[in-house]
């Protein structure tokens, strides 16, 4: 009896191990960075990426539900969630934009503004504007105390300014549908 | 003609080479305080890279993040804290001890333990079996 267990025994490791594997096969690899949900959204006074007169604060956030989308007219898969977003600005979705520009090598030095807003500007004039406006991030400091690890990212951010979904990568209409109109709407209602 | 083409190539490459970074720091522990953890970090964007491999944007922005916090004065706990509060423990290689987490120190502890005790059963068994048949060969010489 003792020497038959013993002969099963490498079997069933065998099979435990490849079970374990095999479910691998199929997880999700992708970082899930959850640390700032339910978080205050992180203190700043940042210009306008338009207007550089203009500065914000985290008082942008308080009184609406708000999207706040991380993105960069370098950035590919931003082009594809561009119309996508314009779509919800028009159902009434506010998306303000966290602006990232590519570089910030002291070597090169930065590209200058007006360049940046032109850019911008005839990105937007194609693929739609769903933004009520731009938060430029120029040293991209900021996006390293949201844990922003690239872009596209969108966070979610209720009345009261505290964080509520970090998503990685873009919006679409499935992930929408399924995962953040249903959070979205408890938000609002809040 | 030749001459100036090459004088021309090796400007080029003096370039390249000045576009590599250098961090100054103050003091010899900052600079290895800074190598150090730039390998320990992780790279929130990458598939298992360290912060010092990766060319992602988001690890040259950690990288010089973490060059600001020990010009600053910070020390390995507070540099670690800081990045954790923002990327989660993922940012770090070296996870923490949690409920999720306690398997991978006990695991290899674990095997050492089974392994050695198997090895050692084997070998006091083996052993009585050879003084039997040594004190069998010796009754029979006997």
């Amino acid at each position: 009896m003792k020497s038959r267990l013993i002969l099963v025994l490498p079997l069933l490791i065998f099979f435990g191990i490849s079970i374990f594997l095999f479910s691998g096969l199929f997880s999700d690899p992708t970082y899930k960075n959850q640390v700032q949900v339910s978080r205050d959204i992180p203190e700043f006074a940042l210009a306008d990426l338009m207007q550089p007169q203009v500065i914000y604060d985290q008082s942008v956030f308080s009184g609406e539900v708000t999207l706040l989308n991380v993105w960069g007219v370098w950035c590919v898969t931003c082009d594809v969630e561009l119309p996508f977003l314009s779509q919800l600005r028009e159902q009434g979705v506010r998306i303000v934009g966290l602006y990232l520009p590519e570089s910030v090598d002291a070597d090169f030095g930065t590209k200058p503004l007006a360049q940046l807003q032109r850019e911008v500007t005839a990105k937007l004039q194609r693929l739609g504007n769903p933004y009520q406006f731009n938060i430029l991030d120029a040293d991209r400091q900021y996006s390293i105390d949201l844990g922003v690890t690239g872009a596209p990212e969108t966070y979610l951010v209720d009345k009261k300014g505290v964080i509520r979904m970090h998503l990685i990568g873009d919006i679409n209409p499935q992930n929408w549908q399924t995962q953040i109109a249903p959070l979205y709407q408890e938000l609002l209602a809040e | 003609m030749m001459r100036w083409i090459l004088i021309a190539l090796m400007l080029v490459v003096t370039n390249a080479f000045a576009v590599e970074e250098i961090w100054q720091f103050d003091n010899p522990a900052q600079q290895q305080l800074f190598n150090q953890l730039k390998e320990e970090l992780r790279c929130p964007k990458c598939q298992n890279q360290n912060i010092a491999d990766s060319n992602a944007v988001v690890a040259k922005d950690l990288q010089r993040k973490l060059y600001q916090l020990i010009k600053q004065g910070k020390d390995r706990e507070q540099i670690l804290q800081y990045m954790k509060e923002r990327y989660g423990d993922f940012v770090h290689y070296q996870p923490p001890v949690t409920p999720l987490t306690w398997v991978l120190w006990v695991l290899p502890v674990l095997a050492i333990v089974l392994g050695a005790i198997f090895v050692l059963r084997r070998r006091t068994t083996q052993t009585t079996e050879l003084d039997v048949s040594e004190a069998k060969r010796l009754l029979g010489e006997e």
